[in-house]
């Protein structure tokens, strides 16, 4: 497959071939560009605040109202934003403001689906937080009810707006690696995943309120809440979604009453037997988050700030020596080339970007764009459906998790 | 041609130094570790975190580990969140974004980072100039940035002229935006901006009712808050700069920062002669004839902020200043290795005699 082939079939179901689409018109009135846009935020938890942050770097928007059951965000979001703003405890009430242009759902993800279809039938333009949905059908009715309402709506996977990231895609996706066969990615941290809980909290309500993604009833885990970034960078990459996946789970470290692993490891199978191997520890940082992409020519490592290229050897060929040979312990200039079986230690090479803001700004402002264009989203409600069902069903893959026995001897 | 440069102070120095202060508190802790285990609890415990090119350390009086390692975890995130927010080594940081656009459009800030920036230039005005954010360019021209010491050239000093003073950044409240009025500004916060963000950390410590906790970011500026079970505040001794290992004062301090400036921190030597990092915005240069400004505030910005002002100006230039901060106090050492004098600004503390 030729480069322009090999683009042209992975841009297929990639977000990229359906940007610039224009999204009918529905609900909410249409803004000019210089409207400011108002914005109603539903769930200004930890994630939903870092979003309120970066709307607020974008000229003429405005936090209009917010809505949490827990109600300390609000002096929260006060600060924030550096006055009152308007808050409720019931998302219909925010949403039934007549002044709010667009929704931001940033909740637990058991509740996606209802915040997120609420937001689109009323009519205005939402950035859902990633994963798109809790359930199967919960992933299946956000994406019947955003397609029906024609509204714009945007998955928050951010990295899709990085621009080092987009600039690697599009080098990989033109064959600088070869054909791209494995994404290893890791989420490793080393803490406990645990946000503090006010005491007293009699029966646990605050700890399973405030630390909802330790619990299977209201989490997918780590392979949700971390994993699904990385998922939606291999579907990028592949140019699809995967078709089966297989994992496992356990705890190793936190014995403290949580019901998801707080480690997690994950294979998802694509066509042409293409992986992504997916792994999250969080009793260990050392190798942070990032994705390696292995090409048949290359590799890629993708971080949340930067991307490096590094290539394998073209040839392998065996030249006879002329006379003595002397190996210098220093090597000069930098080849960026893997070899051998040691691992290569050498620079790579950098991808530049002129602009490497913060992906989630750059995603936000990109977002608050469309709401004024009604261009759809690169990263649009297909996009977040791969990915999220990919942990939905991920997780039951790991519950069940077809594990044979190893004997020992006796 | 340049001379050979050799920057010694380098790294190793820098350690060093670090490590005299983090010796010094680690001696104070270790001796209120054992009284704390003998009295059972609350016990003290200690974290550290690296973060801002620097160590934090969290000196932190808890039921248990977990208990210590629960309240400490958000305070060193809400580190990390400031260190993705202000700096200069992050081209993802706010700040990046700031230094890279503001040149050439006006940019929309969020609040806390328009906040950061007033401090700044508040700080600039009080001080008229002397504490300066815009010297980022200046950092680098003096090889600061990446730790190579060098002399900028005839030119390079014509350009820096340019490229520096507080007063080509314009801040519009009204519509949280900022604007730098000539091409080539760079802000940078080393100044003020560790304080900014033990500020903030204090801020979540009390959030979770923590009552005796000490913060230190690197030892240069420390955040004491509440006091000990049975004692008055947290002991922190102001080392000798001429011999980190003497102690030159000790301050108990409670619901109250300490910041120290301090030329043995990081610089270069060429030919013999000593090149601080702390730059003087008017002259473009290395401050000199400077040795340690150790200065209480009860905001860690303000005194971050505060010691670089005393560290920059002659002491008699700082008199009217500190005289408008009555609560405030400041040990300020000048002179050089082999000569050196104490200049106490409302420093109640007994200074060892024979240092200066």
């Amino acid at each position: 497959m030729n480069h322009m082939n090999r683009r042209q079939f992975v841009q297929s179901i990639s977000s990229a071939a359906v940007a610039g689409t224009m999204l009918r018109s529905a609900g909410a009135k249409a803004l000019s560009a210089n409207d400011r846009v108002r914005v109603g935020v539903i769930g200004p938890g930890s994630r939903g605040q870092e979003l309120i942050r970066q709307l607020l770097r974008v000229p003429d928007v405005e936090i209009a109202a917010v809505c949490d059951v827990y109600e300390p965000r609000f002096a929260q979001v006060n600060k924030l934003v550096g006055r009152q703003v308007p808050a409720y405890k019931d998302y219909r009430e925010l949403l039934a403001r007549k002044d709010i242009d667009a929704v931001v759902v940033s909740t637990p993800v058991a509740l996606h689906a209802e915040h997120v279809i609420a937001a689109v039938r009323s009519g205005r333009p939402v950035y859902g937080e990633k994963a798109l949905g809790f359930t199967p059908d919960d992933c299946k009715n956000i994406v019947a009810e955003v397609e029906k309402s024609g509204q714009v709506f945007q998955i928050g996977h951010e990295y899709r707006y990085a621009a080092w990231v987009q600039e690697s895609i599009r080098r990989i996706h033109e064959g600088r690696i070869g054909e791209p066969t494995h994404v290893y990615a890791y989420w490793h941290r080393n803490n406990n995943w645990r946000r503090p809980v006010p005491q007293p909290d009699p029966g646990g309500k605050l700890e399973h309120l405030i630390n909802w993604r330790l619990y299977r009833e209201t989490s997918g885990g780590l392979l949700t809440e971390l994993g699904s970034h990385h998922i939606d960078i291999a579907n990028w990459v592949f140019g699809e979604q995967p078709s089966n996946v297989l994992g496992t789970t356990s705890i190793v470290k936190y014995h403290d009453g949580r019901t998801v692993g707080d480690n997690v490891q994950a294979v998802f199978k694509y066509s042409k037997g293409r992986r992504l191997v997916f792994s999250s520890l969080t009793d260990n940082a050392s190798v942070g988050n990032q994705l390696w992409i292995y090409g048949t020519e290359g590799s890629v490592q993708l971080t949340i700030e930067d991307a490096t290229f590094f290539y394998e050897p073209k040839t392998h060929q065996a030249v006879p020596a002329q006379g003595e040979v002397v190996q210098r312990g220093i090597t000069t200039g930098a080849s960026y080339q893997t070899k051998n079986e040691m691992p290569y230690r050498g620079p790579g090479e950098k991808v530049e970007t002129p602009n490497a803001e913060d992906p989630t700004l750059t995603a936000i402002r990109s977002f608050v764009q469309s709401i004024r264009t009604k261009q759809k989203p690169l990263a649009d409600v297909r996009a977040g459906y791969a990915s999220a069902i990919a942990t939905s069903i991920g997780n039951q893959a790991i519950a069940q998790e077809n594990a044979l026995v190893v004997p020992k001897l006796s | 041609m340049l001379p050979e440069l050799k920057p010694r102070c380098s790294i190793l120095l820098r350690r060093s130094c670090a490590k005299a202060w983090e010796a010094i508190f680690l001696l104070i802790v270790s001796v209120l570790i054992s009284k704390a285990v003998a009295q059972s609890a609350p016990q003290l415990f200690t974290l550290t975190h690296p973060a801002m090119g620097t160590v934090f350390t969290l000196y932190i009086y808890a039921a248990s580990r977990e208990d210590a390692d629960a309240k400490a975890n958000p305070v060193f995130d809400e580190i990390d969140r400031l260190d993705d927010l202000l700096s200069n080594y992050k081209e993802t940081s706010e700040l990046s974004r700031i230094n890279r656009l503001a040149a050439a459009q006006t940019v929309t800030t969020d609040p806390e980072t328009f906040e950061f920036l007033s401090d700044s230039l508040q700080w600039s005005a009080r001080s008229d100039g002397a504490f300066d954010i815009t010297v980022g360019e200046l950092m680098k021209a003096w090889g600061f940035f990446r730790r190579q010491g060098r002399i900028p050239t005839g030119a390079e000093f014509a350009k820096l002229r340019e490229e520096t003073g507080w007063k080509k950044v314009k801040l519009d409240a009204a519509t949280r935006t900022v604007r730098f009025t000539s091409p080539g500004i760079e802000l940078d916060p080393g100044g003020i901006g560790k304080g900014f963000a033990v500020d903030k950390a204090v801020v979540v410590l009390r959030s979770e009712q923590v009552t005796a906790a000490m913060l230190s970011a690197g030892g240069s500026t420390v955040y004491a808050l509440g006091a000990p079970p049975g004692k008055t505040g947290w002991k922190v001794e102001v080392p000798d700069p001429r011999n980190p290992k003497s102690v030159l004062s000790v301050v108990t301090l409670r619901d109250t920062s300490l910041s120290s400036a301090n030329c043995s921190e990081k610089h270069f030597i060429l030919n013999g002669h000593l090149y601080c990092h702390i730059m003087d915005p008017k002259t473009l240069r290395p401050v000199e004839g400077m040795l340690q400004v150790t200065v209480t505030d009860p905001s860690a910005t303000n005194s971050d902020a505060l010691s670089n002002v005393l560290f920059v100006r002659r002491p008699e230039e700082n008199v009217p200043l500190m005289e408008s901060l009555p609560g405030d106090s400041a040990l300020v050492i000048t002179g050089t290795q082999q000569k050196a004098t104490c200049h106490r600004m409302n420093w109640k503390a007994p200074v060892a005699p024979g240092h200066c």
